[in-house]
């Protein structure tokens, strides 16, 4: 008995000295969540889903994992900080209406009663969802904890065998796990220092930087050279990047929230670009940086609804042919319709607190509808790519589904303006305002079908992130409409 | 004439207006958005009843068709101006006639496939009333029910036997209690009881009637639970050494051996018997084997009015017996049968099993419970139908009514005639047979998430001679035979490690003319907005900042 201490103890140190080395540790390959990842990308994951945060009490996300895959986490336990946000999930664990967080040592003790909870919940509702993520966070945890999500490799000829860490029977030490590493890189087909190149580089955090340096230099600048350049290089860097993405994932960069976010900022920013080489005005260099920064913004700052982590697809999704020609279709005239509301809002605010003649208003009529052109093409080129697909791998055409559905209305709406547009119901100013409101249409095609329709009659989902941004927007949205559109109308033509 | 010229100009000028398209498109946005709301909390039947299917909504999109049609018409002869434009109208025309090919000719349905075993009917979701009715010949004949949203009356009527009244298209079930006029005293009751601890809770409804919509045994998890006689309490709770307690099912009477003195006696081989005197009879039982008396040469002896149960089969398994308000247990602990009584409302019984309490909701004499449908719209929660997933129809028989339900057909039996009724699904029989030879699930690596179904199947085609032939069905690779094309859609389990796979079926006339109106679409409108020439170019009034 005594034996089995003091060889726990020992060993204790011996894993202590391993997670000392975190730096190397971080490169290793491992077997995570379906997919092979550097290390450091799957410790970071972890960490990042149970605490929303990169780090713990000062210590990395691959020093914690470590610790914890090695059974030394019960310390951590008391700093990893679950959020709690619902009311009646607060009531249960203990908290008090201010407190939104609890540490995961606190909610291992409550995991049996939030599952018994969760039984006797019949209704799908949010609190279950809660309970159901905050049960899901603890067990995700005490698996850690048995070391079962840092997997090593072991290669035997062309074949790779993944064992939990903990299982691993001979003593283990940092070089031992280099000597496992070399053979499956060197063996087996993988991306991993590319992944870690992705992944150390921060390409995206650089490219809101290089963005916000193009929208200064385009506002001040009277010649739109230096922002052109900027836009350009902002191009191609996302470009790089999304691409990286690409060869990691081995599939079109359109496959989550977080991918259509960064496709479709920079499909605006590119069609903005290219639209300027014909109509030569920078407002559209303006347009598509500042929808780029928003999309960057959102890539960074709402890591609650869009999730970095590259995982592995449904197995309908999987057709790289019609999942690159359909949704980029789609995601690329989100971005133009993207443009149109940009250049509009920026339109409408302009007129309420600048000037603008109704000459300069039909101008800028003429340059919203070029985006909105090439958004209803895209589009419908879009929506027809998908009920190919539909046809082909499932049977049918169109069948009404709630997605597909929600992108006929976008086009609905649109073509209703342009229709509008042509008759004496819809005039110069009304067309912008319909544009700027028209994207509404199409967050909830795109978020809105996600976060509100899916979520079914018995969630009333809007307590979710999702829900709350769409709200969110689509209350600026009206808001910005009603205090511009009265200002536009006073000005008569010069 | 002339008026009719004018009048015809009017409504050219009407339904071709662009007033009125965007009038009809706006008309139309709406109601897709209240459909995905439907849809969203109601689910995709329900959503494709109540809007896209109905007759209205076709009525919406035929004046669209009308509008399209006519103002391409308004706008002829052809001006070079406008080749974008009749390329997009005509793009539309071309697929709105597709679709409806479709919709008139399509076939859309499902093939089950289980392992080795050869299918031939495809399973079309049309719902039909099938009635069976045998006399001295067996008539039957397939009734099609409306595809509707709401409770709708029916007006068909089969062989003057049957009389169609009304069709719930979804529905949930309502228990109700009805008055039995059933010989049997000791069977004719019946009860409601929840049981619970933390994790779980779950209602009972039990009967002992053969008529009723409810069973007399139930599980949940490890547990039983069997629904007794009232009579056969009091024997359940008594003392006796043998285990065994002796019913007769006439007189009701229940006692042990031990207190009429009848001898247990071991076989050879160790296996306990009693006998006892009934009318100059003895009757053997081996009660270990068999409630019922055994004749010299073992078999069962089906005719005797008494029963012998060995209760000591029942206390290695957590076993409930309930008898109305009153129910017996064994307690491993103490080594004892235990009979407890509700006596008050809301009295909570402890059973000795994972702290599962008790309670007694309903308890009735000569009554039987009954299921009834309830009209209900279906509550969607992640893509499965949690209520209102029943389809019901309500028939006259014999002046009488009755409820055919998807989940429970009726059928009915006096003496002279048998009929039977049931609600079916349509199918079509294809003239050669598909045999599913191997289902094949991959995960993602060290996860349990699917990454890919593939079936194998072999196709036997009758009609020529040749051998079957083999072919790989799986995601985004179908498989096309004779006008018909087979998707893998999805699986289900048979056995360990053993599943069966479900290919959607698919027949589409009108594909080729959908394609060709898609393109003519596309290219349209890249003509219309983008080679068509600016007549104007307009200059902002001054440069901006």
């Amino acid at each position: 008995m005594r034996l089995a201490l003091l060889t726990f103890l020992l060993s204790l140190s011996v894993f202590a000295g391993i997670c000392d080395n975190y730096k190397d540790l971080g490169e290793l390959a491992t077997l995570n969540n379906g997919r092979v990842k550097p290390y450091m990308v799957a410790s970071t994951e972890f960490i990042k889903s149970l605490s929303g945060k990169t780090s713990i009490d000062g210590k990395s996300a691959s020093e914690a994992f470590c610790l914890i895959s090695l059974g030394d986490g019960a310390q951590l336990s008391d700093k990893i900080m679950v959020n709690v946000s619902h009311v009646e999930l607060k009531k249960l664990v203990g908290l008090s209406e201010k407190e939104n967080e609890i540490s995961m040592s606190k909610a291992k003790t409550f995991k049996e009663i939030t599952r018994a909870e969760i039984m006797s919940l019949k209704e799908n509702n949010s609190y279950k969802k809660s309970l159901n993520k905050f049960w899901y966070k603890i067990d995700q945890f005490e698996k850690a904890s048995l070391g079962e999500f840092w997997t090593i490799p072991s290669v035997q000829g062309k074949e790779v065998s993944w064992t939990a860490i903990t299982k691993i029977s001979t003593e283990l030490d940092i070089n031992l796990l280099k000597d496992y590493d070399q053979k499956f890189k060197a063996n087996i087909d993988n991306e991993i220092a590319l992944e870690l190149i992705y992944s150390k580089s921060q390409i995206f955090t650089w490219s809101m930087l290089i963005a916000i340096i193009g929208i200064f230099l385009t506002v001040l600048l009277k010649n739109a050279t230096a922002g052109l350049i900027t836009a350009w290089s902002l191009v191609i860097i996302e470009a790089v990047g999304m691409a990286m993405r690409v060869m990691i994932s081995g599939r079109a960069p359109i496959t989550n929230m977080y991918e259509t976010v960064l496709f479709s900022g920079f499909g605006a920013l590119f069609i903005g670009l290219i639209i300027y080489q014909f109509k030569k005005d920078k407002i559209f260099i303006l347009g598509g940086l500042g929808y780029n920064i928003l999309c960057l913004f959102m890539m960074k700052f709402a890591d609650g609804m869009l999730s970095e982590a590259i995982s592995p697809l449904v197995p309908v999704l999987r057709d790289n042919f019609w999942l690159s020609t359909h949704v980029t279709t789609i995601i690329l005239s989100y971005a133009a319709l993207a443009l149109s509301w940009m250049l509009a809002n920026i339109v409408l605010i302009r007129g309420r607190f600048g000037s603008l003649t109704s000459k300069d208003l039909k101008y800028y009529e003429d340059l919203i509808y070029a985006a909105i052109k090439v958004g209803i093409v895209l589009l419908a080129a879009g929506i027809i790519l998908g009920g190919i697909w539909a046809d082909y791998s499932w049977g049918r055409f169109w069948g009404w589904d709630p997605k597909e559905t929600w992108s006929l209305i976008v086009l609905l709406i649109y073509v209703a303006v342009l229709h509008g547009k042509s008759t004496s119901w819809i005039n110069t100013k009304g067309f912008i305002i319909f544009s700027a409101a028209g994207f509404m249409s199409v967050m909830m095609a795109w978020f809105g079908v996600n976060y509100i329709l899916a979520t079914g009659l018995h969630s009333y989902g809007f307590s979710e992130g999702g829900a709350i941004f769409l709200m969110t927007f689509f209350a600026t949205q009206i808001i910005i409409i009603l205090l511009t559109a009265t200002g536009l109308k006073t000005k008569k033509n010069a | 004439m002339q008026s009719f010229i004018k009048m015809l100009k009017k409504v050219e000028r009407t339904f071709g207006s662009m007033k009125f398209a965007v009038t009809i498109i706006s008309i139309f946005t709406i109601f897709l958005i209240y459909g995905t709301f439907m849809e969203s909390y109601h689910g995709a039947d329900f959503a494709n009843r109540l809007v896209y299917k109905s007759w209205w909504f076709m009525g919406i999109q035929l004046l669209m068709f009308i509008s399209i049609v006519v103002a391409t018409y308004m706008r002829l002869p052809m001006k070079k101006r406008l080749y974008g434009f009749y390329t997009i109208h005509l793009g539309l025309i071309t697929l709105f006639i597709g679709s409806f090919v479709t919709y008139m000719n399509g076939v859309d349905g499902s093939l089950e496939l289980y392992p080795n075993t050869p299918s031939r009917k495809i399973g079309i979701d049309k719902d039909f009333l099938k009635i069976t009715y045998k006399t001295d010949k067996e008539y039957s004949q397939k009734y099609a029910l409306p595809y509707v949203s709401s409770p709708t009356s029916l007006e068909d009527n089969f062989r003057n036997v049957v009389k169609l009244k009304e069709f719930y298209p979804s529905a949930k079930l309502e228990t109700n209690w009805a008055p039995t006029n059933f010989k049997k005293d000791e069977i004719d009751h019946g009860s409601t009881y929840t049981i619970f601890n933390d994790n779980v809770s779950q209602d009972f409804t039990m009967s002992l009637n053969p008529v009723s919509d409810f069973k007399s045994s139930e599980k949940l998890g490890l547990l039983n639970l069997s629904y007794m006689p009232k009579t056969l309490y009091s024997c359940f709770i008594k003392e006796t050494t043998s285990g065994f307690l002796i019913w007769n099912t006439i007189t009701q009477e229940c006692f042990t051996p031990e207190e009429k003195n009848y001898p247990i006696i071991k076989t050879s081989k160790g296996n306990q018997f009693v006998a006892f005197k009934d009318n100059n009879e003895i009757l053997k039982f081996f009660p270990d084997f068999s409630p019922l008396p055994v004749n010299d040469d073992l078999t069962k002896k089906t005719d005797s009015q008494f029963r012998v149960f060995s209760r000591k089969l029942f206390e290695k398994k957590p076993n409930l017996f309930l008898f109305g308000n009153k129910i017996a247990f064994y307690k491993k602990r103490a080594k004892t049968w235990v009979g407890k009584e509700f006596k008050t409302e809301n009295q909570l019984i402890k059973l000795p099993w994972m702290g599962f309490k008790l309670r007694l909701t309903e308890n009735f004499d000569r009554m039987i419970p009954y299921q009834e449908p309830i009209y209900t719209r279906p509550i969607q929660d992640n893509g499965n139908i949690v209520q209102g997933g029943i389809k019901a129809v309500k028939v006259n028989i014999r002046d009488k009514d009755y409820w055919v339900r998807t989940d429970a057909p009726l059928a009915l039996n006096n003496g002279q005639s048998e009929i039977r009724l049931e609600l079916v699904k349509d199918d079509i029989q294809l003239p050669y047979q598909v045999t599913l030879r191997k289902f094949k699930m991959d995960v993602n690596p060290g996860t349990n998430d699917p990454a890919s179904y593939e079936s194998f199947v072999d196709l036997l085609d009758g009609r020529n001679n040749t051998p079957a032939t083999d072919h790989h069905v799986f995601m985004n690779n179908p498989l096309k035979y004779d006008d018909f094309t087979f998707y893998q859609a999805s699986y289900f389990q048979v056995g360990p490690e053993a599943y069966g796979s479900i290919f959607s079926v698919n027949f589409d006339p009108g594909r080729p003319i959908k394609y060709a109106g898609s393109l003519l679409l596309v290219l349209g409108s890249i003509w219309h907005y983008f080679i068509r020439r600016r007549k104007t170019k307009l200059k902002p009034s001054k440069v901006q900042a």
